[in-house]
């Protein structure tokens, strides 16, 4: 076992971590950051989705030991405590939380998109996504939700 | 337990990966998955993300460029150092999978891993790339088409990394057209094409003056045939005379009956796309 | 002035900001302190006998609490046949079965000790599809069958666990008076639900030996019941709680992994936690029935359609569950939303050595509409009609008469018809790129909404808010939220005032399951009436406070009650709601319990053997059209515009309508062009997300939703479901632009490209 520390939302967190436990199991099981969701252990689904120095990342592919040199965002950290960012808040005024799996995931693929593209058109919107599975709601919502918050 | 090092020069991380029970990690896309299903138990991961030498893309004098083995696939895409017939390389790094793989992934652990059905291995054919490889023992360099031997099997020996790949002077533009079955997905079948064409927009055709064309997923390796290739130089390429080197290369290619099409289908599919590439070379 | 404060507005999802924040825990994100953590030991085989099973070394290893073989699951248990085991005793009946559960301190530990058990299997013969199940002298799934407890024991052949016969009129006889007789045979494939969220629960016993689970779980009843059936306790000492659920489909209806775990805390009376990989969801979970099936309809020159044959064939499984339900629905809906006079509807379920197949969004509509849509464009393609004219021609309206006799009370699908129609006319032309061509193709959708029983209790608390019990459970549908806007429309309400308590065996009134797109229709029934009921009582407390009768008062928006014409004479549902708690009467609480009684078969009219169809109804209609691009030169498939039109008699929540909508026409997507879970010899070779594909956002259109309403007499604020019928005329709709394109029907689940493309091409 290896002691490491982590820089996740901001803040330091010693962790213990074995050479392939991933970060994904570090932030659900030791930081008790349960928002980063476990829905492959694959890399396909997307619902594990975190910054890492501000791009999207896999969760559930990145080992924990590997992450020290980075700072990592969880959906935890994404907004102020007690605030949604706006894009938050256009993806539950535009009815697109559903069941909320990959909810975070998506937040995070569509916050990482509208860092380096303030402006997408629906094409960007769309291939931001690319990686973030959504099964209950086709996507549609989603895509409106961003493209409000790019647009008005 | 699995033991875990992330040293700081190259020579450390070689001597830790003789050991053929140390993996190498670099953007931990096909490595990590493996791991959480159990299907690679190693006693040791070697991170390579200290090492500054395996990073960065540079353009060396003769206008080849050299692209660092822990070059992400979304560094290249969106890296302006390549010119003319290499745009071949950021015109297929944008196509692999998804922004997060993009932003992880890297060059030389997709040539590491040698899936043929994977966006690099065609698409370096194609460029004529140069594999760089180290081990304790030295450095070494290997065309792309001698790296890539058979499904998931290179040229790697045990002990040795890819540590850049190098993409030489190349005419005209690159174009690379994926076949899949769902946006992100690895292809079904892929074309990767260098063209250099003197356009006659009148007659929907060019005169060629230069041409690379590899095809992938249609067999363990990537298929390039040069006597292909030299029988369109200096010969109007239209679409007939791009069907025509399409078939020659589907009579070459051997591809699996899989999820994603059976060997038929795909053979058949090919000269068409092979075409539709080359026209698009032509007439972008 | 809007005539409803509430219902009709798109209201954000409650709980939409904590699940957009993450911080809504679903079960995985539960913590215990001693929790022990479970794994799974799978078969790898498709069927064979269990000689033999070690579990010492498993015992011994490094924090093991306990270990589990199917000897320690003595009862069988199951709906319809009670065939089922939850692991594996002596004998394996699919590759993906469960064998051994281990719970342990660290997950790491369970899964490494399920390694150490050996167990020592003889390979068996297996039957892996239907026709090999269906052979002469085949292998039996079940040897024992004839001595399972069934519901229906009328006998069967061998591996058949289910058969059904429904007809009415005299297909036979009419099918030779007509003019044109088209036949044809369908196949569909095993679709994985493929939600987000793996299924997973966690037990814990109390002291005094009751038993709590959480789990993701569509109906904490049906937990309750099979856990009771399976541990050998009573409903009374077993709590089944749902934890927000993280999408389900159909595939989390019946238990998952709650009787492991459950059995796993008894054992360690610690609380124990068992949560499945996406490896173990793809082998051992369920699927959506593979069918076949064999249709032939008749119509007569002016288009007149007169008769229609149907034979089903569903793959089920290893274990029957839901198969006979399936089965039967499917049946009842294989006519199609037409006034066909002659109808002979036939099916089996049958078992074979693969996964178990359950309900799936659908609930198996969405298989044999694929063929019965199809059938009709090629009728009308046979007559030179229109294939829409012919659909407006013979669908059915208000007044006419499901099969069996039950009356439709009220049917847009005439409007969602047109409307699909006119949005793909009116769409902007394109310019389609050469070595391509794009068309359209339209179907049309009936299904149900009533079905079985459910209730709701209604609590003025204290200060004149409400909580709102039922067992509805938040799958993602939003179902709380349309209840919570039934309740505080009727109520008058703010919506911020209802409290919508999580579904709990031990305080909500019981509810079959929320699923078979029942929820708003079913729940929401049972929650206006007693939301009534507490209005009601609210009403008579506050005539004796005011001196007046009841009937003199009206509700006042924001939770007060006055005497109608009279301002300033009023009282707040808060002090109405003390006087009840301290002074007279007695707290405000309401309740009502609801079970459809509609739908049932007349004899006179209809014939029916066999295992039967229940009371099902309230009929839901819709029409969908696909615009399909083909590429030539591979044959892919893709959409590129898609309407669907659907009656819910009232959208309570416009914004969760269209929402169920996009989401159901993407999953149709998949269903039509890409999903297939493929096996060889029982054994499946994509079990993974990278190889069962899944739409993307790259991979679908914008999808526009059409809401039609034509208000349901019987529903609340006229409302019913829309669950389901967005992913059931995906796949025909598609088929016919297919059709159209190429000349072609493709009769075979999914349109991949190579099939796309030998009927662009035929092989010579």
């Amino acid at each position: 076992m290896i002691d490491i520390t982590l820089k996740v939302n901001g803040s330091e967190q010693a962790c213990r971590v074995d050479g392939m436990t991933t970060l994904l199991t570090v932030l659900r099981e030791q930081l008790l950051l349960t928002g980063s969701k476990r829905g492959c252990d694959y890399g396909i689904c997307g619902a594990c989705s975190v910054l890492a120095d501000g791009r999207l990342a896999r969760s559930c592919l990145l080992l924990a030991a590997d992450c020290e040199d980075r700072a990592i965002t969880t959906i935890e950290g994404v907004a102020e405590p007690d605030r949604l960012t706006d894009l938050q808040q256009a993806l539950v005024d535009a009815g697109a939380v559903q069941c909320g799996f990959c909810t975070p995931g998506i937040v995070l693929a569509l916050e990482a998109l509208l860092d380096v593209d303030p402006k997408p058109d629906e094409t960007a919107v769309r291939t931001a996504l690319g990686g973030n599975l959504c099964r209950c709601s086709g996507y549609g919502a989603i895509v409106d939700a961003a493209l409000k918050v790019a647009h008005g | 337990m699995v033991g875990f090092h992330k040293p700081a020069t190259l020579a450390e991380a070689l001597a830790l990966l003789a050991d053929e029970d140390a993996r190498p990690l670099s953007g931990g896309q096909t490595l990590v998955p493996m791991l959480n299903q159990g299907v690679v138990q190693p006693s040791l991961i070697v991170s390579l993300g200290r090492l500054r030498e395996l990073r960065g893309i540079t353009r060396l004098a003769g206008g080849a460029v050299r692209i660092g083995a822990m070059a992400t696939h979304a560094e290249i895409a969106t890296s302006t150092l390549f010119e003319a017939g290499q745009t071949l390389m950021p015109r297929t790094a944008v196509q692999i999978a998804d922004p997060a793989v993009r932003a992880a992934g890297t060059i030389g652990g997709s040539c590491a891993f040698g899936d043929p059905t994977a966006d690099w291995p065609v698409t370096l054919c194609a460029c004529g790339a140069l594999i760089e490889l180290a081990s304790a023992a030295g450095r070494r360099e290997v065309p792309a088409t001698d790296f890539f031997q058979h499904y998931l099997q290179t040229e790697l020996q045990t002990g040795e990394l890819v540590t850049a790949v190098t993409i030489p002077p190349l005419a005209g533009r690159g174009v690379y057209r994926k076949f899949a079955r769902v946006y992100g997905d690895n292809a079904t079948v892929s074309v990767a094409v260098i063209l250099d064409v003197d356009v006659d927009v009148a007659v929907e055709a060019g005169r060629c003056r230069f041409v690379r064309l590899a095809v992938g997923s249609v067999g363990p390796r990537p298929i390039r045939l040069t006597a292909v290739e030299d029988s369109l130089v200096g010969r109007m390429l239209d679409a007939a005379a791009a069907e025509a080197a399409g078939a020659a290369l589907a009579a070459d290619a051997d591809p699996l009956d899989d999820l994603r099409g059976s060997a038929a289908y795909k053979r058949r599919i090919l000269p068409r796309l092979v075409q539709r590439t080359l026209l698009e070379g032509i007439n972008p | 002035m809007a005539e409803f404060e509430t219902v009709g507005q798109s209201v954000p999802r409650l709980a939409g900001a904590e699940k957009v924040s993450g911080r809504v825990a679903y079960l995985d994100d539960i913590q215990r302190a001693g929790l022990l953590h479970g794994a799974l030991l799978l078969s790898p085989h498709p069927h064979a006998r269990i000689r033999r099973i070690d579990t010492t070394a498993a015992r011994a290893a490094p924090g093991v609490r306990c270990v589990l073989t199917g000897a320690d699951f003595p009862h069988r248990y199951g709906g319809f046949v009670r065939d089922e085991v939850v692991l594996a005793h002596e004998r394996v009946r699919y590759a993906g079965e469960p064998v051994a559960a281990i719970a342990a301190a660290t997950l790491e530990q369970a899964r490494q000790a399920t390694a150490l058990i050996e167990v020592d299997y003889e390979e068996l013969d297996a039957v892996t599809d239907v026709d090999a199940a269906l052979a002469p002298g085949a292998v039996r799934v079940h040897e024992d069958f004839e001595r399972y407890g069934r519901r229906n024991i009328a006998p069967l052949p061998p591996n058949v666990c289910a058969h059904t016969l429904l007809s009415e009129g005299d297909a036979d006889a009419a099918f030779a008076g007509c003019d044109v007789v088209i036949e044809g045979e369908f196949r569909t494939p095993a679709q994985v639900h493929a939600y987000l969220e793996p299924c997973s629960a966690l037990a814990e016993v109390e002291a005094g030996g009751k038993i709590t689970v959480w789990s993701a779980c569509q109906s904490v009843f049906r937990v309750q019941a099979t856990l009771s059936e399976v541990l050998g306790m009573p409903m009374s000492r077993i709590r089944a709680i749902a934890t927000p659920v993280g999408g389900s489909f159909g595939g989390k209806s019946d238990v998952t992994v709650q009787p492991l775990a459950a059995m796993m805390a008894l054992r360690t009376r610690r609380p124990v936690k068992l949560v499945l990989t996406r490896h173990e969801e793809f082998l051992m979970m369920r699927t959506r029935h593979p069918a076949r099936i064999r249709i032939r309809t008749g119509a007569m020159r002016d288009g007149t359609l007169v008769a229609r044959s149907v034979h089903l064939t569903l793959d089920g499984g290893a274990y029957t569950e839901d198969s006979p339900a399936v089965l039967g629905f499917a049946l009842l809906m294989a006519r199609g939303p037409y006034r066909i006079a002659h109808l002979r509807c036939e099916g089996l379920a049958v078992y074979t050595h693969r996964l178990r197949a359950a309900g799936f969004r659908g609930y198996g509509n969405p298989q044999v509409s694929f063929a019965g849509e199809s059938q009709i464009d090629d009728i009308a393609a046979r007559l030179g009609m229109d294939p829409v004219e012919l659909r407006l021609k013979n669908c059915v309206v208000a007044g006419d008469t499901w099969v069996g006799g039950q009356r439709i009370e009220a049917a847009g699908l005439r409007e969602c018809l047109m409307a699909v129609r006119d949005a793909a006319a009116r769409r902007p032309t394109v310019e389609v790129r050469p070595g391509y061509r794009r068309g359209i193709g339209f179907s049309a959708v009936a299904h149900i909404c009533g079905i079985l029983s459910t209730s709701a209790i209604v609590r003025v608390l204290e200060d004149g808010s409400v909580t709102l019990n039922t067992g509805a459970v938040d799958l993602g549908e939003g179902a709380e939220t349309v209840l919570a806007q039934i309740c505080a429309e009727t109520l008058k309400l703010p919506l911020d005032r209802i409290n919508v308590a999580p579904a709990d065996t031990d305080g909500s009134p019981y509810n079959w399951s929320t699923g078979g797109s029942r929820t708003t229709y079913m729940v929401g029934r049972a929650v206006a009436q007693a939301t009534v009921d507490a209005r009601d009582k609210l009403l008579t407390h506050a005539g004796q406070m005011l001196e007046c009768s009841a009937t003199d008062l009206e509700l006042r928006s924001g939770g007060r009650v006055g005497l109608v014409g009279v301002p300033g004479m009023e009282v707040s549902f808060h002090a109405i709601s003390q006087r009840a708690h301290w002074v007279a009467g007695g707290p405000v609480i309401a309740h009502a319990a609801v079970m459809f009684e509609g739908g049932g078969f007349d004899p006179k009219r209809t014939l029916l053997s066999g295992n039967g169809i229940g009371r099902l109804g309230a009929f839901i209609f819709g029409a969908q059209a696909f615009e399909v691009e083909i590429d030539e030169a591979t044959g892919q498939a893709a959409v590129t515009r898609a309407w669907s039109a659907h009656d819910v008699g009232r959208a309570i929540n416009p914004a969760g309508v269209n929402g169920q909508i996009i989401g159901g026409v993407v999953q149709g997507i998949g269903y039509a062009l890409y999903e297939e879970l493929v096996q060889e010899g029982g054994a499946s070779t994509n079990p993974n997300l990278a190889d069962y594909k899944v739409p993307g956002a790259m991979d679908v259109p914008r999808i526009v939703p059409i809401i039609v309403e034509h208000p349901e007499p019987s529903g609340p604020f006229g409302a019913k479901g829309v669950g389901e019928p967005p992913i059931i005329g995906v796949a025909p709709a598609i088929g016919n632009a297919i059709r159209a394109l190429t000349g072609v029907r493709l009769c075979t689940l999914p349109f991949s490209p190579q099939r796309v493309l030998d009927a662009l091409e035929p092989p010579a």
